[in-house]
Protein backbone atom coordinates (compact mmCIF):
# COMPACT_ATOMS: atom_id res chain seq x y z
CA UNK A 1 0.00 0.00 0.00
CA UNK A 2 1.24 3.50 -0.67
CA UNK A 3 1.73 5.89 1.95
CA UNK A 4 -1.11 8.43 2.68
CA UNK A 5 -1.32 11.61 1.63
CA UNK A 6 -2.52 13.74 4.58
CA UNK A 7 -3.08 17.55 4.81
CA UNK A 8 -2.36 19.19 8.15
CA UNK A 9 -4.06 22.28 10.11
CA UNK A 10 -2.56 23.61 13.13
CA UNK A 11 -4.35 27.17 14.84
CA UNK A 12 -3.60 25.60 19.16
CA UNK A 13 -1.80 29.26 19.44
CA UNK A 14 -0.39 31.24 17.83
CA UNK A 15 1.02 30.02 14.13
CA UNK A 16 -1.58 29.28 11.55
CA UNK A 17 0.07 25.87 10.50
CA UNK A 18 -0.71 23.86 7.11
CA UNK A 19 0.90 21.03 5.81
CA UNK A 20 0.69 17.96 3.36
CA UNK A 21 2.91 14.64 4.50
CA UNK A 22 3.01 11.78 2.17
CA UNK A 23 3.80 9.19 4.95
CA UNK A 24 6.70 10.53 6.99
CA UNK A 25 7.91 12.76 4.33
CA UNK A 26 6.66 16.34 4.45
CA UNK A 27 5.51 17.71 0.83
CA UNK A 28 4.70 21.50 2.42
CA UNK A 29 4.84 23.06 5.13
CA UNK A 30 3.60 26.99 5.32
CA UNK A 31 3.55 28.66 8.29
CA UNK A 32 1.77 31.64 9.21
CA UNK A 33 3.50 33.61 12.14
CA UNK A 34 1.84 36.18 14.30
CA UNK A 35 4.70 37.30 16.51
CA UNK A 36 4.63 40.49 15.35
CA UNK A 37 1.27 40.73 16.34
CA UNK A 38 1.38 39.67 19.66
CA UNK A 39 4.90 41.14 20.19
CA UNK A 40 3.31 44.93 20.77
CA UNK A 41 1.40 43.02 23.77
CA UNK A 42 3.73 41.12 25.35
CA UNK A 43 2.55 37.49 24.77
CA UNK A 44 0.04 35.59 23.07
CA UNK A 45 -3.38 37.07 23.35
CA UNK A 46 -6.07 34.73 22.83
CA UNK A 47 -8.62 36.97 21.00
CA UNK A 48 -5.99 38.03 18.77
CA UNK A 49 -4.55 34.68 17.87
CA UNK A 50 -8.34 33.32 16.91
CA UNK A 51 -9.01 36.54 13.96
CA UNK A 52 -5.75 35.95 12.25
CA UNK A 53 -5.94 32.18 12.57
CA UNK A 54 -9.59 32.99 10.14
CA UNK A 55 -7.89 35.44 8.08
CA UNK A 56 -4.69 32.83 6.96
CA UNK A 57 -6.49 29.37 7.09
CA UNK A 58 -7.63 29.86 3.63
CA UNK A 59 -4.63 31.03 1.98
CA UNK A 60 -2.23 28.89 3.61
CA UNK A 61 -4.28 26.03 3.06
CA UNK A 62 -4.29 26.71 -0.92
CA UNK A 63 -0.66 27.51 -1.02
CA UNK A 64 0.19 24.16 1.18
CA UNK A 65 -1.82 22.25 -1.37
CA UNK A 66 0.01 24.09 -4.55
CA UNK A 67 3.33 23.93 -3.06
CA UNK A 68 3.03 19.82 -2.74
CA UNK A 69 1.69 20.03 -5.91
CA UNK A 70 -1.03 18.09 -4.61
CA UNK A 71 -5.04 18.27 -5.64
CA UNK A 72 -7.15 18.16 -2.65
CA UNK A 73 -9.29 14.78 -4.06
CA UNK A 74 -5.56 13.15 -4.13
CA UNK A 75 -5.83 13.52 -0.02
CA UNK A 76 -6.48 10.37 1.55
CA UNK A 77 -7.57 12.36 4.88
CA UNK A 78 -7.67 15.57 6.56
CA UNK A 79 -5.98 16.10 9.88
CA UNK A 80 -6.57 19.35 12.43
CA UNK A 81 -5.58 19.95 16.31
CA UNK A 82 -8.80 19.21 18.39
CA UNK A 83 -6.68 20.72 21.77
CA UNK A 84 -5.06 21.58 23.95
CA UNK A 85 -4.88 25.35 23.23
CA UNK A 86 -6.68 28.64 22.86
CA UNK A 87 -9.88 27.47 22.25
CA UNK A 88 -11.26 30.18 20.18
CA UNK A 89 -7.86 29.45 18.15
CA UNK A 90 -8.97 25.62 17.78
CA UNK A 91 -11.96 26.71 16.33
CA UNK A 92 -10.94 27.60 13.55
CA UNK A 93 -8.39 25.35 11.95
CA UNK A 94 -10.67 22.16 13.51
CA UNK A 95 -14.11 23.65 11.91
CA UNK A 96 -12.03 24.14 8.34
CA UNK A 97 -10.45 21.32 8.19
CA UNK A 98 -13.30 18.96 9.21
CA UNK A 99 -15.66 20.67 6.90
CA UNK A 100 -13.39 20.18 4.13
CA UNK A 101 -13.28 16.56 4.64
CA UNK A 102 -16.57 16.23 4.79
CA UNK A 103 -16.94 18.46 1.84
CA UNK A 104 -14.49 16.27 -0.32
CA UNK A 105 -15.75 12.73 1.03
CA UNK A 106 -12.53 12.53 2.89
CA UNK A 107 -11.75 11.05 6.28
CA UNK A 108 -11.16 13.32 9.57
CA UNK A 109 -8.64 13.22 11.74
CA UNK A 110 -8.88 15.56 15.30
CA UNK A 111 -5.34 15.41 16.66
CA UNK A 112 -3.36 16.15 19.94
CA UNK A 113 -1.23 19.09 19.72
CA UNK A 114 1.35 17.21 21.68
CA UNK A 115 0.82 14.06 20.10
CA UNK A 116 1.52 16.26 17.28
CA UNK A 117 5.04 17.29 18.29
CA UNK A 118 5.76 13.73 19.63
CA UNK A 119 5.43 12.43 16.02
CA UNK A 120 7.59 15.78 14.57
CA UNK A 121 10.91 13.85 14.79
CA UNK A 122 9.46 11.14 12.44
CA UNK A 123 9.56 13.70 9.69
CA UNK A 124 13.57 14.51 10.12
CA UNK A 125 14.02 10.71 8.55
CA UNK A 126 14.47 7.23 10.38
CA UNK A 127 15.58 6.06 13.43
CA UNK A 128 13.20 7.78 15.71
CA UNK A 129 11.53 5.22 17.47
CA UNK A 130 10.12 3.68 20.81
CA UNK A 131 10.40 3.17 23.33
CA UNK A 132 11.39 6.82 23.87
CA UNK A 133 11.45 9.12 26.31
CA UNK A 134 10.68 13.02 24.89
CA UNK A 135 10.89 16.77 25.98
CA UNK A 136 7.90 18.91 24.76
CA UNK A 137 8.56 22.30 26.03
CA UNK A 138 7.14 25.62 24.51
CA UNK A 139 5.55 28.90 25.69
CA UNK A 140 2.34 27.04 26.60
CA UNK A 141 3.47 23.21 27.58
CA UNK A 142 6.25 21.82 28.95
CA UNK A 143 5.98 17.83 29.56
CA UNK A 144 8.39 14.92 29.59
CA UNK A 145 6.68 12.40 28.10
CA UNK A 146 7.61 8.38 28.26
CA UNK A 147 6.55 6.74 24.33
CA UNK A 148 7.02 2.85 24.95
CA UNK A 149 4.88 1.98 21.66
CA UNK A 150 3.37 4.44 19.24
CA UNK A 151 0.40 6.29 20.15
CA UNK A 152 0.98 5.22 23.95
CA UNK A 153 2.10 7.80 26.18
CA UNK A 154 2.67 7.98 29.82
CA UNK A 155 3.33 11.79 30.59
CA UNK A 156 5.53 11.35 33.63
CA UNK A 157 6.73 15.26 34.46
CA UNK A 158 5.24 18.48 33.58
CA UNK A 159 5.35 22.20 34.95
CA UNK A 160 4.33 23.06 38.39
CA UNK A 161 3.69 26.35 37.04
CA UNK A 162 4.66 28.48 33.68
CA UNK A 163 5.88 26.78 30.63
CA UNK A 164 9.30 26.45 29.73
CA UNK A 165 8.63 29.00 26.90
CA UNK A 166 6.54 31.25 29.33
CA UNK A 167 9.75 31.31 31.85
CA UNK A 168 12.16 32.44 28.79
CA UNK A 169 9.26 35.43 27.99
CA UNK A 170 8.65 36.51 31.39
CA UNK A 171 12.37 37.10 32.28
CA UNK A 172 13.01 38.50 28.35
CA UNK A 173 9.90 40.89 29.32
CA UNK A 174 11.53 42.04 32.86
CA UNK A 175 15.14 42.40 31.25
CA UNK A 176 13.75 44.40 28.57
CA UNK A 177 14.43 42.26 25.62
CA UNK A 178 11.76 41.69 24.09
CA UNK A 179 9.33 39.14 22.45
CA UNK A 180 9.40 36.03 22.26
CA UNK A 181 11.86 35.84 24.85
CA UNK A 182 12.89 32.11 23.93
CA UNK A 183 14.96 33.56 20.83
CA UNK A 184 16.27 37.28 22.65
CA UNK A 185 17.88 35.50 25.41
CA UNK A 186 19.39 32.75 23.55
CA UNK A 187 21.08 35.83 21.05
CA UNK A 188 22.27 37.47 24.44
CA UNK A 189 23.68 34.50 25.97
CA UNK A 190 25.97 34.32 23.09
CA UNK A 191 29.16 35.93 24.45
CA UNK A 192 28.01 35.60 27.93
CA UNK A 193 29.16 33.71 30.87
CA UNK A 194 26.83 30.60 31.54
CA UNK A 195 28.61 30.10 35.04
CA UNK A 196 28.18 34.22 35.88
CA UNK A 197 25.52 33.82 38.59
CA UNK A 198 24.15 30.72 39.90
CA UNK A 199 20.51 30.76 39.79
CA UNK A 200 18.35 27.91 41.71
CA UNK A 201 17.78 24.75 39.24
CA UNK A 202 15.47 21.71 39.80
CA UNK A 203 12.55 20.64 42.24
CA UNK A 204 14.71 18.04 43.97
CA UNK A 205 12.00 16.37 45.43
CA UNK A 206 10.22 15.54 42.32
CA UNK A 207 12.18 13.45 39.47
CA UNK A 208 10.40 14.77 36.62
CA UNK A 209 8.31 17.71 37.30
CA UNK A 210 9.70 21.01 36.55
CA UNK A 211 9.28 24.73 38.13
CA UNK A 212 10.19 28.30 36.95
CA UNK A 213 8.52 30.38 39.84
CA UNK A 214 11.63 30.38 41.40
CA UNK A 215 13.61 31.27 39.36
CA UNK A 216 11.67 33.98 38.09
CA UNK A 217 11.84 35.30 41.81
CA UNK A 218 15.70 34.34 42.01
CA UNK A 219 15.98 36.53 39.03
CA UNK A 220 14.09 39.81 39.69
CA UNK A 221 15.59 39.77 43.41
CA UNK A 222 19.29 39.38 41.93
CA UNK A 223 18.84 42.23 39.58
CA UNK A 224 16.96 44.73 41.74
CA UNK A 225 18.79 44.21 44.56
CA UNK A 226 22.51 44.54 41.86
CA UNK A 227 21.04 47.57 40.09
CA UNK A 228 20.56 49.81 43.29
CA UNK A 229 23.70 48.69 44.34
CA UNK A 230 25.21 49.45 40.67
CA UNK A 231 26.83 46.01 40.28
CA UNK A 232 24.70 44.50 37.95
CA UNK A 233 26.47 42.23 35.16
CA UNK A 234 26.68 42.37 32.29
CA UNK A 235 23.48 41.41 30.23
CA UNK A 236 24.82 38.60 28.19
CA UNK A 237 26.02 37.08 31.37
CA UNK A 238 22.96 37.48 33.25
CA UNK A 239 21.02 35.72 30.03
CA UNK A 240 23.24 33.01 29.76
CA UNK A 241 23.35 32.27 33.59
CA UNK A 242 19.22 32.20 33.86
CA UNK A 243 19.34 30.08 30.41
CA UNK A 244 21.73 27.39 32.12
CA UNK A 245 19.05 27.01 34.64
CA UNK A 246 16.68 26.60 32.83
CA UNK A 247 18.25 24.86 30.46
CA UNK A 248 20.04 22.72 33.17
CA UNK A 249 16.66 21.80 34.86
CA UNK A 250 15.19 20.52 31.47
CA UNK A 251 17.89 18.21 30.47
CA UNK A 252 18.17 16.89 34.04
CA UNK A 253 14.83 16.18 34.61
CA UNK A 254 14.67 14.15 30.75
CA UNK A 255 17.92 12.45 31.80
CA UNK A 256 16.09 11.16 34.79
CA UNK A 257 12.88 9.97 32.84
CA UNK A 258 15.86 8.54 30.68
CA UNK A 259 17.32 6.58 33.12
CA UNK A 260 13.70 5.37 34.64
CA UNK A 261 12.42 3.83 31.74
CA UNK A 262 15.37 2.20 29.97
CA UNK A 263 14.22 4.13 26.94
CA UNK A 264 17.17 4.18 24.25
CA UNK A 265 15.86 6.80 22.25
CA UNK A 266 15.48 10.51 23.20
CA UNK A 267 13.32 13.46 21.35
CA UNK A 268 12.31 16.08 21.34
CA UNK A 269 9.72 19.09 20.59
CA UNK A 270 7.85 22.81 20.54
CA UNK A 271 9.76 26.18 20.39
CA UNK A 272 12.15 25.64 23.06
CA UNK A 273 13.79 22.65 21.78
CA UNK A 274 14.83 25.72 19.19
CA UNK A 275 17.17 26.73 21.98
CA UNK A 276 20.85 26.59 20.83
CA UNK A 277 21.85 25.56 24.41
CA UNK A 278 19.24 22.95 25.36
CA UNK A 279 20.15 21.35 21.86
CA UNK A 280 23.81 21.55 22.51
CA UNK A 281 23.39 20.20 26.40
CA UNK A 282 21.42 17.25 24.71
CA UNK A 283 23.40 16.09 21.90
CA UNK A 284 26.32 16.07 24.49
CA UNK A 285 24.77 13.75 27.10
CA UNK A 286 22.84 11.67 24.22
CA UNK A 287 26.46 11.03 22.90
CA UNK A 288 27.81 10.59 26.88
CA UNK A 289 24.88 7.66 27.37
CA UNK A 290 24.72 6.01 23.41
CA UNK A 291 20.84 7.18 23.03
CA UNK A 292 20.01 7.97 19.71
CA UNK A 293 18.76 11.47 19.63
CA UNK A 294 16.11 12.93 17.32
CA UNK A 295 15.59 17.03 17.62
CA UNK A 296 14.02 18.75 14.83
CA UNK A 297 14.98 21.57 13.21
CA UNK A 298 13.55 24.29 14.78
CA UNK A 299 11.01 24.73 12.00
CA UNK A 300 9.70 21.59 13.04
CA UNK A 301 9.73 22.44 16.71
CA UNK A 302 7.45 25.01 16.56
CA UNK A 303 3.83 24.22 16.42
CA UNK A 304 3.14 23.37 12.79
CA UNK A 305 0.88 21.79 10.20
CA UNK A 306 3.80 18.99 9.17
CA UNK A 307 3.10 17.20 12.93
CA UNK A 308 -0.40 17.76 13.11
CA UNK A 309 -0.55 15.85 9.34
CA UNK A 310 2.16 13.40 10.82
CA UNK A 311 0.06 12.05 13.75
CA UNK A 312 -2.58 12.01 11.41
CA UNK A 313 -0.95 9.31 9.13
CA UNK A 314 -0.61 7.09 12.27
CA UNK A 315 -4.21 7.88 12.92
CA UNK A 316 -5.34 6.93 9.57
CA UNK A 317 -3.51 3.36 9.03
CA UNK A 318 -4.98 2.69 12.12
CA UNK A 319 -8.18 3.34 10.51
CA UNK A 320 -9.25 5.68 13.00
CA UNK A 321 -11.96 8.29 12.13
CA UNK A 322 -13.29 11.61 13.94
CA UNK A 323 -16.97 12.06 13.90
CA UNK A 324 -18.51 14.92 12.23
CA UNK A 325 -19.97 16.10 15.68
CA UNK A 326 -16.62 16.18 17.37
CA UNK A 327 -15.70 19.90 19.32
CA UNK A 328 -12.22 21.06 19.97
CA UNK A 329 -11.15 20.24 23.35
CA UNK A 330 -8.74 23.03 24.95
CA UNK A 331 -7.90 21.07 28.06
CA UNK A 332 -7.09 17.98 26.36
CA UNK A 333 -4.77 15.70 28.20
CA UNK A 334 -2.32 13.43 26.58
CA UNK A 335 -3.42 10.20 26.00
CA UNK A 336 -7.25 10.81 26.97
CA UNK B 1 -28.20 28.42 -8.70
CA UNK B 2 -27.97 26.67 -5.17
CA UNK B 3 -27.01 28.13 -2.22
CA UNK B 4 -25.69 27.04 1.20
CA UNK B 5 -26.50 29.34 3.83
CA UNK B 6 -24.43 29.67 7.39
CA UNK B 7 -26.10 31.10 10.09
CA UNK B 8 -23.74 31.06 13.66
CA UNK B 9 -23.89 34.67 14.53
CA UNK B 10 -25.89 34.51 17.27
CA UNK B 11 -27.31 31.91 20.18
CA UNK B 12 -29.58 30.76 17.14
CA UNK B 13 -27.29 28.64 14.31
CA UNK B 14 -28.60 26.88 11.18
CA UNK B 15 -27.94 25.91 8.04
CA UNK B 16 -30.42 25.99 4.93
CA UNK B 17 -30.25 24.53 1.24
CA UNK B 18 -32.04 26.17 -1.12
CA UNK B 19 -32.30 28.44 -4.72
CA UNK B 20 -31.87 31.37 -3.28
CA UNK B 21 -35.54 31.71 -2.40
CA UNK B 22 -37.24 28.71 -1.35
CA UNK B 23 -35.23 26.35 0.96
CA UNK B 24 -35.03 22.47 0.27
CA UNK B 25 -33.39 21.23 3.26
CA UNK B 26 -32.84 23.43 6.47
CA UNK B 27 -31.31 22.54 10.02
CA UNK B 28 -31.47 24.47 13.05
CA UNK B 29 -30.41 24.39 17.31
CA UNK B 30 -30.02 27.23 20.31
CA UNK B 31 -27.46 27.29 22.01
CA UNK B 32 -24.76 29.82 22.36
CA UNK B 33 -22.11 27.30 22.46
CA UNK B 34 -21.23 24.19 20.67
CA UNK B 35 -21.26 25.87 17.16
CA UNK B 36 -17.96 23.41 15.84
CA UNK B 37 -19.85 20.10 16.75
CA UNK B 38 -23.24 21.17 15.07
CA UNK B 39 -22.18 22.56 11.83
CA UNK B 40 -20.87 19.45 9.39
CA UNK B 41 -23.60 17.39 10.85
CA UNK B 42 -26.30 19.64 10.40
CA UNK B 43 -24.54 19.97 6.60
CA UNK B 44 -24.20 16.09 6.38
CA UNK B 45 -28.23 15.72 6.87
CA UNK B 46 -29.37 18.93 5.03
CA UNK B 47 -27.16 17.51 1.74
CA UNK B 48 -29.16 14.20 2.60
CA UNK B 49 -32.28 15.58 2.44
CA UNK B 50 -31.55 17.94 -0.43
CA UNK B 51 -29.92 15.19 -2.22
CA UNK B 52 -26.91 17.30 -3.67
CA UNK B 53 -23.44 16.47 -3.46
CA UNK B 54 -21.05 19.71 -2.03
CA UNK B 55 -19.59 19.56 -5.61
CA UNK B 56 -22.64 20.29 -6.90
CA UNK B 57 -23.06 23.73 -4.86
CA UNK B 58 -22.78 27.54 -6.94
CA UNK B 59 -22.30 29.58 -3.88
CA UNK B 60 -21.92 29.74 -0.07
CA UNK B 61 -23.73 32.23 2.30
CA UNK B 62 -22.29 33.16 5.30
CA UNK B 63 -23.34 35.68 8.11
CA UNK B 64 -20.15 37.28 9.15
CA UNK B 65 -21.35 39.23 12.05
CA UNK B 66 -21.99 41.33 13.85
CA UNK B 67 -22.16 38.89 16.62
CA UNK B 68 -20.86 35.88 18.82
CA UNK B 69 -16.84 35.92 18.16
CA UNK B 70 -16.33 32.37 18.31
CA UNK B 71 -19.65 31.27 16.40
CA UNK B 72 -18.91 33.61 13.86
CA UNK B 73 -15.35 32.43 13.35
CA UNK B 74 -16.16 28.68 13.66
CA UNK B 75 -19.27 29.50 11.03
CA UNK B 76 -16.61 31.86 8.46
CA UNK B 77 -14.25 28.97 8.62
CA UNK B 78 -16.73 26.24 7.72
CA UNK B 79 -18.00 28.52 4.93
CA UNK B 80 -14.31 28.59 3.46
CA UNK B 81 -13.25 25.31 3.87
CA UNK B 82 -17.04 24.35 1.67
CA UNK B 83 -16.82 27.50 -1.25
CA UNK B 84 -13.05 25.81 -1.29
CA UNK B 85 -13.64 22.46 -2.12
CA UNK B 86 -16.80 23.22 -4.53
CA UNK B 87 -14.49 26.01 -6.21
CA UNK B 88 -17.38 28.33 -5.50
CA UNK B 89 -17.76 32.02 -4.21
CA UNK B 90 -18.20 32.91 -0.85
CA UNK B 91 -21.35 35.75 0.15
CA UNK B 92 -20.87 37.42 3.55
CA UNK B 93 -23.81 38.44 4.79
CA UNK B 94 -24.10 41.05 7.99
CA UNK B 95 -26.37 39.68 10.89
CA UNK B 96 -28.35 43.07 11.02
CA UNK B 97 -29.58 42.64 7.41
CA UNK B 98 -30.71 39.06 7.61
CA UNK B 99 -32.42 40.08 10.79
CA UNK B 100 -34.23 43.15 9.21
CA UNK B 101 -34.78 41.60 6.27
CA UNK B 102 -37.55 39.13 7.83
CA UNK B 103 -38.98 42.11 9.70
CA UNK B 104 -42.80 42.17 8.42
CA UNK B 105 -43.69 45.80 8.02
CA UNK B 106 -45.89 47.73 6.12
CA UNK B 107 -44.22 51.50 6.60
CA UNK B 108 -42.08 51.41 10.09
CA UNK B 109 -38.71 52.45 10.19
CA UNK B 110 -36.69 48.93 11.35
CA UNK B 111 -34.23 48.91 13.83
CA UNK B 112 -32.64 45.55 13.92
CA UNK B 113 -30.65 44.16 17.27
CA UNK B 114 -28.25 42.06 17.78
CA UNK B 115 -26.49 40.96 21.35
CA UNK B 116 -23.27 41.49 21.38
CA UNK B 117 -22.51 41.11 24.98
CA UNK B 118 -21.12 43.00 27.95
CA UNK B 119 -24.30 45.22 27.81
CA UNK B 120 -23.85 46.51 24.20
CA UNK B 121 -25.89 45.70 20.99
CA UNK B 122 -25.08 45.98 17.57
CA UNK B 123 -27.54 47.96 15.69
CA UNK B 124 -28.74 49.59 12.07
CA UNK B 125 -31.79 50.94 10.78
CA UNK B 126 -33.20 49.63 7.79
CA UNK B 127 -36.25 51.05 5.22
CA UNK B 128 -38.46 48.56 3.86
CA UNK B 129 -38.53 48.75 0.28
CA UNK B 130 -40.69 46.37 -2.02
CA UNK B 131 -39.14 42.70 -1.82
CA UNK B 132 -36.95 43.64 0.86
CA UNK B 133 -35.29 46.17 3.09
CA UNK B 134 -32.18 49.04 2.33
CA UNK B 135 -30.02 50.03 5.06
CA UNK B 136 -30.25 53.68 5.57
CA UNK B 137 -27.68 54.36 8.63
CA UNK B 138 -24.61 52.51 9.90
CA UNK B 139 -24.31 49.77 11.86
CA UNK B 140 -23.20 50.53 15.06
CA UNK B 141 -22.18 49.19 18.81
CA UNK B 142 -23.71 50.87 21.30
CA UNK B 143 -24.31 50.79 25.01
CA UNK B 144 -27.73 50.14 26.07
CA UNK B 145 -28.69 53.81 27.09
CA UNK B 146 -27.00 54.90 23.86
CA UNK B 147 -30.02 52.48 21.91
CA UNK B 148 -32.43 54.62 23.39
CA UNK B 149 -30.81 57.91 22.62
CA UNK B 150 -30.47 56.68 18.75
CA UNK B 151 -34.52 55.88 18.95
CA UNK B 152 -35.53 58.76 20.50
CA UNK B 153 -33.16 60.94 18.16
CA UNK B 154 -35.42 59.32 15.16
CA UNK B 155 -38.67 60.92 14.46
CA UNK B 156 -40.38 57.90 12.59
CA UNK B 157 -42.79 55.35 13.22
CA UNK B 158 -40.07 52.24 14.71
CA UNK B 159 -40.47 48.82 14.07
CA UNK B 160 -37.75 47.21 16.71
CA UNK B 161 -36.25 43.76 15.60
CA UNK B 162 -33.86 40.88 16.63
CA UNK B 163 -32.63 40.49 19.69
CA UNK B 164 -34.31 43.53 22.15
CA UNK B 165 -35.08 41.24 24.85
CA UNK B 166 -30.96 41.37 25.31
CA UNK B 167 -31.81 44.62 26.56
CA UNK B 168 -33.05 45.54 30.42
CA UNK B 169 -36.73 45.76 30.89
CA UNK B 170 -38.51 49.07 30.35
CA UNK B 171 -35.84 49.63 27.96
CA UNK B 172 -37.96 50.20 25.30
CA UNK B 173 -40.64 52.01 27.16
CA UNK B 174 -41.87 55.66 26.58
CA UNK B 175 -40.04 56.21 23.56
CA UNK B 176 -42.42 57.68 20.26
CA UNK B 177 -43.59 55.54 18.05
CA UNK B 178 -41.28 52.35 19.01
CA UNK B 179 -42.89 48.83 18.68
CA UNK B 180 -41.19 45.63 19.05
CA UNK B 181 -41.67 42.24 16.85
CA UNK B 182 -39.90 39.45 15.08
CA UNK B 183 -37.44 38.02 13.80
CA UNK B 184 -35.65 37.26 17.25
CA UNK B 185 -32.27 35.99 15.56
CA UNK B 186 -31.09 35.65 12.56
CA UNK B 187 -31.66 32.96 10.18
CA UNK B 188 -29.91 30.95 7.37
CA UNK B 189 -32.63 31.02 5.01
CA UNK B 190 -32.66 35.05 5.50
CA UNK B 191 -28.99 34.49 5.01
CA UNK B 192 -29.86 32.72 1.35
CA UNK B 193 -32.00 35.63 0.42
CA UNK B 194 -29.58 38.53 1.20
CA UNK B 195 -26.89 36.69 -0.67
CA UNK B 196 -29.24 35.90 -3.58
CA UNK B 197 -29.17 40.10 -4.02
CA UNK B 198 -25.17 40.02 -3.54
CA UNK B 199 -25.09 37.15 -6.59
CA UNK B 200 -27.66 39.11 -8.95
CA UNK B 201 -25.46 42.05 -8.72
CA UNK B 202 -22.40 39.76 -9.48
CA UNK B 203 -20.57 41.41 -6.28
CA UNK B 204 -18.75 38.28 -4.72
CA UNK B 205 -15.88 39.48 -2.79
CA UNK B 206 -12.25 38.01 -3.21
CA UNK B 207 -12.57 35.05 -0.52
CA UNK B 208 -9.71 36.40 1.46
CA UNK B 209 -11.50 39.77 1.43
CA UNK B 210 -14.41 37.55 3.55
CA UNK B 211 -13.42 38.48 7.13
CA UNK B 212 -15.75 38.88 10.49
CA UNK B 213 -17.64 42.27 10.65
CA UNK B 214 -16.38 42.63 14.83
CA UNK B 215 -17.31 46.20 15.48
CA UNK B 216 -14.75 45.78 18.37
CA UNK B 217 -11.35 45.46 18.95
CA UNK B 218 -9.65 42.43 20.74
CA UNK B 219 -9.33 43.09 24.38
CA UNK B 220 -5.95 43.52 25.74
CA UNK B 221 -5.37 43.72 29.34
CA UNK B 222 -1.93 41.47 30.38
CA UNK B 223 -1.68 41.29 33.86
CA UNK B 224 2.49 42.06 34.29
CA UNK B 225 1.88 43.04 37.96
CA UNK B 226 5.37 41.61 39.03
CA UNK B 227 7.08 42.65 36.14
CA UNK B 228 7.87 45.85 34.44
CA UNK B 229 7.69 47.27 31.57
CA UNK B 230 11.22 48.15 30.86
CA UNK B 231 14.78 46.81 32.16
CA UNK B 232 17.34 47.54 33.92
CA UNK B 233 19.64 48.40 30.68
CA UNK B 234 18.55 50.44 27.87
CA UNK B 235 17.06 49.28 24.64
ZN1 LIG C 1 3.18 23.23 20.73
Amino acid sequence: MSDPIVLGVETSCDETGVAVVRGDEVLSNVLSSQVEAHARFGGVVPEVAARAHVEAIRALTHRALARAGVHPMDLDAVAATRGPGLAGALMVGFSYGKTLAWAMSKPFLGIDHMEGHLFAPRLEGPGYRPPAVVLLASGGHSQIVHMPDWGVYEVMGSTIDDAAGEAFDKLARFLGMGFPGGPAIDRASEKGDPQAVRFPRALADRPFDLSFSGLKTAVTTFVRTHHRAGTLPPISDLAASLQEAIVDALVEKTLNAVEATGATTLGGGGGVLANRRLRARLSEEAERRGLSLHLPSPVLCLDNGAMVACAGVFRYRRGERTPWEAEVDSSLRLGS
Amino acid sequence: MRYVAIETATGATSIALGDGREMVAAAARTDRRGHVGFLVPALDFCFAQAGWRPQEIDVVAVDVGPGLFAGIRAGLATAQALAGAAGVPLAPVCSLDAVAFRAATGHRRIWAVVDARRREVAVAPYRPVPGGVVRDGPVELVGINGFRGLLEDDPSQKLVVGDWAALPEGELTGIHGVRTGGPRHPTASAVMEVARGLAERGAFPHPDEVRPFYLRDPDVTINWSDFRQEGPWPG
